[in-house]
């Protein structure tokens, strides 16, 4: 149900640390947005279209991923052409889309484990500090892998129960009774937790 | 923060990534499809309060980041976040914080059932839309240069539609204080 969007690959973004991407991310987002002259931002459009081809995408799938904030850009586009000078509104739309397409490439060549292990090391000062534990947040992210399909599943139960009673189905029968039969079970996972020594300081 | 809570911003955590899992519905006034996780700032902030809401929300962020598709319609990764809408979901972090708080102040039990109701939507009209649009506008407008009354304006199509989620999530809340109260026993 929750598959992760990497794709499995040997290219060049592969192999390279999951802190070499994502400073590339923030250095680019940076750059790009200093710069405005077309003669630099189309070959970095360009460069990240093709680095984004390469990731071993199908065609279709690769599209799908970034169709959606394409969309935003380029209605967002279309209403600045109305009140900035068609240049300026090309400008804008074309960083966007080289932004896009990176940060699509990152997500597409990391594995959650690469990220996990980096959110661990970026976690270390706060941890030094005692304000958060590396190990509580995968804690919580394991919880959250493990209950969304037993969530959805919930759903779906009370989806059969409105069809069985002849309701239809509105967000407010739904949502009720799914935070409630959902949150419910939180005790009972806290203390299996705590009865394992998860969580021993 | 004890075992306790982590469990329950976890859950709640996937209770939203659940919420955009599910069909969005129409309803007969309005034109916009009510997508059922739009109502989660409201919901996470009202039910859990600020502290476990926000950090629900910041779960819910980090799992977007490492590349889960656990935004409505399976969106997620890097891209989301950077796009021009990405202040709408950093957002979301701070607006379940203020909707909490309100909530956390306004609603108690014992109160009058009416007085619940108006705490719960007044957290939410707040947090939930007031506070959201105020992070997630100057961020459309700053990245793509789009003049902030323009984004402003056009915004006001959502608005509608958020006060319908408002109130839905009112009588949820309100449900669930009813049936399983966590919003007294603050984090």
């Amino acid at each position: 149900m929750l598959t992760s969007l990497y794709i499995e690959g040997h290219t060049l973004f592969h192999r390279l640390s999951v802190r070499v991407k994502l400073a590339c991310l923030l250095v680019l987002s940076l750059l790009l947005f200093a710069v405005s002259s077309l003669w630099l931002l189309v070959p970095a459009f360009a460069l990240s279209t093709g680095l984004y081809a390469t990731t071993g995408l199908s065609l279709r799938e690769g599209f799908s991923r970034v169709g959606f904030v394409f969309f935003t850009i380029l209605f967002l586009g279309v209403v600045n052409l109305f009140l900035l000078p068609p240049l300026e509104v090309l400008v804008v739309v074309i960083r966007l889309m080289t932004l896009v397409l990176f940060a699509a490439t990152v997500t597409a060549t990391t594995t959650i484990d690469a990220f996990m292990d980096e959110i661990t090391v970026l976690l270390m000062p706060l941890e030094r500090i005692g304000l958060v534990r590396a190990a509580d947040v995968s804690l919580a992210l394991g919880l959250v892998l493990r209950f969304v399909p037993e969530i959805f599943a919930r759903y779906q139960a009370i989806r059969e129960a409105h069809r069985a009673r002849g309701l239809p189905l509105r967000p407010l029968t739904i949502i009720g009774p799914l935070i409630i039969l959902t949150l419910k079970d939180a005790d009972m996972i806290a203390m299996a937790i705590d009865a394992r020594g998860f969580r021993r300081h | 923060m004890t075992t306790r809570d982590i469990v329950l911003i976890a859950l709640f955590a996937a209770i939203i990534v659940v919420l955009g899992l599910i069909p969005p519905v129409t309803l007969g006034f309005i034109p916009v499809p009510i997508t059922a996780q739009s109502m989660g700032v409201m919901l996470a902030g009202c039910i859990i309060g600020a502290k476990r809401g926000a950090l629900a929300y910041v779960l819910v962020i980090l799992m977007v980041a490492i590349g889960l598709p656990v935004l409505a319609g399976g969106r997620g990764g890097l891209s989301v976040l950077v796009g021009p809408t990405g202040g709408f979901i950093f957002g979301w972090v701070i607006a379940t914080y203020v909707t909490g708080l309100i909530a956390e102040r306004a609603v108690r039990e014992g109160q009058s059932e009416l007085r619940q109701f108006g705490g719960f939507f007044l957290a939410s009209v707040f947090g939930g839309i007031v506070v959201l649009y105020a992070i997630g506008m100057p961020w459309v407008s700053v990245v793509t240069g789009t003049p902030f009354l323009t984004v402003a304006s056009g915004s006001m199509v959502f608005i509608p539609g958020d006060l319908v989620k408002a109130a839905i999530a009112t009588l949820a809340a309100r449900a669930v204080l009813v049936g399983y109260p966590l919003l007294p026993h603050r984090a």
